[in-house]
């Protein structure tokens, strides 16, 4: 507006305090979202250990659940071994 | 009778909650409106000192709610402003001295005895929260144009969304030189980060530390521009939601600021 004219014809070019804070905020308020707690963890790892043994055989112990999180997005990773495919109940309950 | 319930919250300490209560509260007073204004802040009470209603305690809040004193001996009548009354936080006790469940219960009784009823949550999102808000039917959600303000509304907006409750933003603080000259978030860029309905702007006001030193209620005080955008916003509050909401702005003269702008002035 009328400052931003000003403030360019007086030569200065400092980027507004204001717009740093906004960037700032805007990507802290998205970290805080991803923000997952132990407990739900725990709780997701159960449910889907559970899903996939309906399906699957698989080594409990070995499962993994974890969630990766690089600048441009989160990734839920879950890796687990099978043993062996169940083939009788298959399908869903 | 059935009134409502408004909490006033915002997450972080120290942003103007307590002030912002006590005025609107008042405000609705004067509106004609029958007000309960309650401290929830069980241990670190304020409001009536703020208020300027501490040398009337008898009871408190947790004596009301456990049924050790009748509702009308627990709130304190304002001599100055018809139809205004305070319950007062008890000092001695335990945040976690109340139960969602009594909260719920005891206000149930206000609702019945007032037309509105508010709550002036503590900081922190922990029991003191969860019992301010546990009985609201709206919420008032005090900010500051600063990041950890804001960062903190935001959690607490999404705590209020989950309990189905649409809560509305009130800007505290506002320094419109800063503003203008971009060294401060604006309303507008604090309505974008939160996606929140704004009800009203409070420009940052010598006379709120003045009337809290006195106990004096801000929205008497006719040169207030705090108190007079809290009266607004309690008009709002009441039903006239289409009242513009003003946005406060520089004292400083327009010829003055270009010619200091320009280096000529000063």
């Amino acid at each position: 507006m009328l400052n931003g004219f000003f403030r360019k014809v007086m030569g200065g070019d400092k980027t507004d305090s204001k717009e740093v804070a906004k960037k700032r905020l805007k990507f802290a308020l998205i970290y805080d979202k991803l923000e997952v707690s132990d407990n739900t963890l725990k709780n997701l790892h159960q449910d889907i250990v559970e899903v996939i043994s309906r399906y699957f055989e698989i080594d409990q112990e070995a499962f993994k659940l974890d969630i990766r999180r690089s600048d441009e997005l989160s990734a839920l990773i879950v890796n687990t071994p099978i043993l062996s495919a169940k083939h009788k109940s298959a399908g869903p309950r | 009778m059935d009134g409502k319930i408004i909490v006033i919250t915002s997450g972080k300490g120290g942003v103007g909650k307590t002030t912002a209560t006590a005025s609107i509260g008042a405000a609705l007073a004067l509106e004609g409106k029958r007000v309960v204004v309650v401290d929830m802040d069980i241990g670190l009470r304020n409001l009536d000192v703020v208020m300027g209603l501490e040398n009337r305690i008898i009871f408190n809040v947790v004596d009301a709610m456990k049924g050790k004193c009748k509702l009308k001996q627990a709130a304190i009548k304002d001599r100055r402003i018809q139809n205004l009354f305070l319950i007062p936080a008890s000092q001695s006790d335990n945040k976690n001295v109340l139960s969602p469940e009594e909260v719920v219960l005891f206000s149930e009784k206000l609702r019945r005895e007032f037309d509105f009823v508010l709550m002036d949550c503590p900081a922190g999102i922990e029991r003191g929260f969860e019992n301010s808000v546990v009985a609201a039917d709206e919420a008032v959600v005090i900010c500051t144009p600063d990041v950890s303000s804001v960062r903190d509304a935001d959690r607490v907006i999404g705590l209020l969304y989950a309990r189905s409750i649409t809560p509305k933003l009130v800007v505290n603080r506002i320094v419109p030189d800063m503003v203008e000259k971009g060294d401060m978030l604006s309303h507008i860029d604090m309505v974008d980060v939160l996606s929140i309905e704004l009800i009203g702007l409070v420009p940052m006001d010598d006379q709120v530390v003045i009337s809290t030193n006195t106990g004096a209620p801000l929205v008497l005080q006719k040169k207030s521009m705090a108190g007079t955008a809290f009266r607004r916003i309690a008009m709002r509050l009441n039903g006239m939601t289409d009242l513009p909401i003003r946005v406060p702005k520089s004292q400083e003269r327009f010829w003055k600021k270009i010619s200091t702008r320009l280096g000529i002035g000063k």
